[in-house]
């Protein structure tokens, strides 16, 4: 019931799609019918190219929120313990999280060349700062009385992390995450559409050049589909289990 | 005393850090200009294009793009938005639809779009609406959804018409997560708008970084991205928290919201 | 005199997932002009779905309700509502939130800042005239409340339980203010509340509900006593006032689950 009601949006969009296209007398290079995008999505999944590009993006998205996580978080937890670490670092995240990525981009292919590593370089820094950053204010928002509490109950330093620190940050640092994420992912069509390493971002600029507007299109909905099945399908329902289940620090 | 100094001074570390990083760095290491330049270069060729360069023609063009097209998000996006959060049964129809184009909003439709518009301003206008109305759009149902019933309820035993309520008592309740959107949406825009113009302009600030590249001169790049960082605070500080000051903030109420 | 509010054969269901919920049992009253009726209750029964229906924010699932001859078709500003959350807009300063009812009306300027100015003096919020409600305390929101429904002079005024999120002392300071202002103001107000004590107070009439389903199983008047509203002092030691109290209580206590 609930899925339907999800499609039907969708499917009204398909057919004023069809319906301009039929109509109207639009030319193949501006808009392709949907069946051709149909026609063009399945030669593609049959010869294993969808899959080819598709997993390239997925592969970099992947490598670059471990590395960021790992990196990050650690990095979020001590600045956040530390008051004057924080003060010292807060405008400094702030200005590079209003310089974005991709700005960086041309530097990144002076050093790397038109490579995966510039890419992943990218997304990376994409994605770390909004975790740190977020990570830094999850931990300072726990209030010194939970710390206290266990001290006074004989707990070490170690265990108050674990049992402090850590679950009173997460939903933080899962919001952090969502965040980097959705300007990681953006990054990194950005990112492949320049550099032309492989990946979805490639894909579609490649298509430009041959004015393929049906691949184009197969292209647009796959990657918004991924995103939206990554985000909605991984990286929500950890927040809703976290946020949820603990009340809380947001909203 | 002292602590008050060190307080106050804290902030600036990090950037007295690099820059001593960079210069000891480039003293020691004396990389060539195309790999990176002295903190000195940079400055001289930022100079040298803001004063009878090619810059303020750059930052016009940038700045002229994304005031452009976040204007005409932010217009489409509140007026949608209120249509569709009045009315539940528009605002369900619509939900898939909007998840969906905000997952491919901005560079996305690069490719697509390149063949209708061209190269150059109508291009990066037409990433930044696309990338500013869905976010806008999102948060401004969501904001004129929590608006407390009670609100409407108080002013309508007062007698107010539908359209008080929704002058007097929707529109400002929604306010706070209508801005915290705007926030959200300037900052993505920000980067669909470089996005679009390091591949499909002549100008603007993204074209100068990727122009840098083209020519290994990693000083206009490096100085390039600074200012980029600059605007972006700059413009976050004295025109977004100005607003959120007289109106948010004011009142008492702040939000988070949704598509960051 | 006539009456002026009527309800007949009040019923009362909401719709939910698994059927529907009868909120109310039957219920008929009626409320004569310039009266102070309290409805007093236990929780569930159903009296803030009464005043709701005479509001004109839900339609009756059955019966009819009628104020001034008329039915009650929906919400207007000849009924006001005071409610028990803030209602009052956080966006508008106190001032502003008590002239509202009177710009809806198109009061011109110089008669708005004058009725503005002397309920501001009557409530008490002399120098918070500038303030945001997130500002106030929550006495104070309510008196901003009450103060705005009474500005726009509406005949019959509506209160669901408007002092029941007030700290304990604030609240008798608060009805013996309401008292003083319905005493010199003569509204009909018909006041629903929890507590057995408020509702002997402040009325010229008390309404006992039963459980859930409510429907209304005793009435008690209570002589008005010399002009201007009582007050707690005198109230607490009266003997007439404490055994009407205490035959309600009774009744209310007889309604526990």
């Amino acid at each position: 019931m609930k899925p339907l009601k999800t499609l039907i949006p969708f499917a009204v969009l398909v057919a004023v799609w069809w319906g301009i296209k039929a109509g109207a007398d639009v030319p193949d290079k501006l808009l392709v019918a949907p069946l051709a995008v149909w026609a063009s999505f399945t030669g593609l999944v049959s010869h294993g190219i969808l899959a080819e590009y598709a997993s390239a993006s997925l592969r970099l998205i992947g490598t670059a929120a471990i590395i960021s996580f790992v990196i990050g978080v650690p990095l979020g937890f001590a600045v956040g313990t530390n008051r004057y670490a924080a003060r010292a670092l807060e405008g400094t995240l702030r200005f590079l999280q209003g310089i974005s990525g991709i700005a960086w981009l041309p530097l990144a292919i002076l050093w790397f060349g038109f490579s995966q590593t510039t890419t992943l370089t990218i997304v990376i820094y994409t994605l770390i700062v909004p975790i740190i950053f977020n990570t830094m204010t999850g931990v300072r928002a726990i209030p010194d009385n939970y710390a206290l509490a266990l001290q006074s109950l004989g707990a070490g330093r170690l265990r108050i992390v674990r049992d402090v620190y850590l679950p009173g940050a997460l939903p933080s640092i899962i919001v952090g995450m969502r965040l980097g994420m959705g300007y990681g992912w953006r990054a990194l069509i950005a990112s492949e559409m320049l550099v032309r390493q492989g990946g979805l971002g490639d894909l579609i600029f490649g298509a430009r050049t041959f004015g393929q507007i049906d691949r184009i299109m197969v292209g647009m909905v796959v990657i918004g589909t991924l995103y939206i099945v990554v985000d909605r399908l991984l990286v929500q329902p950890v927040e809703t289990l976290t946020v949820a289940r603990w009340g809380v620090l947001r909203r | 005393m002292i602590d008050r100094w060190i307080w106050r001074l804290l902030p600036w570390v990090p950037a007295a850090i690099a820059l001593l990083a960079w210069w000891a760095w480039f003293a020691i290491e004396q990389p060539p200009a195309s790999v990176m330049p002295s903190a000195f270069a940079v400055i001289a060729t930022m100079a040298d294009l803001a004063f009878g360069g090619r810059l303020p023609g750059d930052i016009l063009a940038s700045m002229a793009r994304l005031l452009g097209g976040s204007a005409l998000g932010i217009v489409t996006g509140m007026a949608a938005g209120f249509v569709a959060g009045l009315n539940r049964p528009i605002a369900d129809f619509m939900n898939p639809l909007v998840v969906f184009f905000n997952a491919i909003s901005g560079i996305v439709w690069l490719p697509l779009v390149i063949g209708w518009l061209g190269i150059g301003s109508p291009l990066a206008i037409f990433l930044i609406w696309n990338t500013v109305f869905f976010i806008i759009f999102q948060n401004t149902v969501l904001g004129v959804q929590l608006v407390p019933e009670v609100l409407e309820l108080g002013v309508q035993s007062l007698g107010g018409s539908r359209w008080e309520t929704i002058r007097s008592v929707t529109l400002p309740g929604a306010l706070p997560y209508i801005l915290s959107g705007i926030r959200s949406g300037l900052g993505f825009g920000w980067r669909a708008l470089i996005a679009a113009e390091l591949v499909g302009a002549t100008t603007g600030l993204g074209q100068l970084i990727f122009s840098g590249a083209e020519y290994h001169r990693a000083d206009i790049i490096v100085g390039g991205c600074l200012l980029i960082g600059a605007i972006a605070m700059a413009m976050d500080r004295w025109l977004l928290l100005p607003i959120e000051k007289r109106t948010v903030i004011r009142w008492g109420l702040v939000a988070t919201g949704q598509g960051r | 005199m006539a009456d002026k509010i009527e309800v007949s054969g009040f019923r009362h269901y909401f719709r939910t997932e698994t059927g529907s919920v009868q909120a109310t049992g039957t219920i008929d009253l009626s409320i004569k002009a310039g009266e102070f009726v309290t409805l007093v209750g236990p929780s569930g029964c159903g009296k803030t779905t009464l005043l709701k229906a005479i509001a004109g924010f839900l339609t009756p699932s059955e019966g009819s309700i009628v104020c001034d001859g008329k039915q009650v078709r929906g919400p207007g500003r000849e009924r006001g509502v005071v409610f028990q959350e803030l209602a009052i807009l956080p966006w508008r300063t106190v001032r502003r939130n008590i002239a509202h009812g009177l710009e809806i009306a198109r009061v011109p300027k110089a008669e708005r800042e004058a009725t503005v100015a002397r309920l501001i003096s009557l409530m008490g919020l002399g120098g918070f005239e500038d303030r945001y409600p997130h500002e106030l305390s929550g006495g104070m929101r309510q008196r901003v409340a009450v103060a705005r429904t009474w500005a726009a002079d509406p005949e019959v005024i509506l209160m669901d339980e408007p002092f029941a999120a007030v700290d304990a002392m604030t609240r008798l300071t608060l009805q013996e203010e309401l008292g003083r202002l319905c005493a010199a103001t003569r509204k009909t107000v018909f006041f629903i509340t929890h507590s057995v004590e408020e509702a002997v107070f402040l009325a010229d009439r008390v309404l006992v509900m039963t459980k859930r389903p409510g429907t209304v199983k005793a009435e008690l008047k209570v002589p008005r006593s010399a002009a201007g509203g009582r007050d707690w002092d005198s109230f607490t030691s009266d003997p007439l006032m404490q055994k009407i109290a205490g035959d309600v209580m009774h009744l209310v206590h007889a309604e526990r689950v």
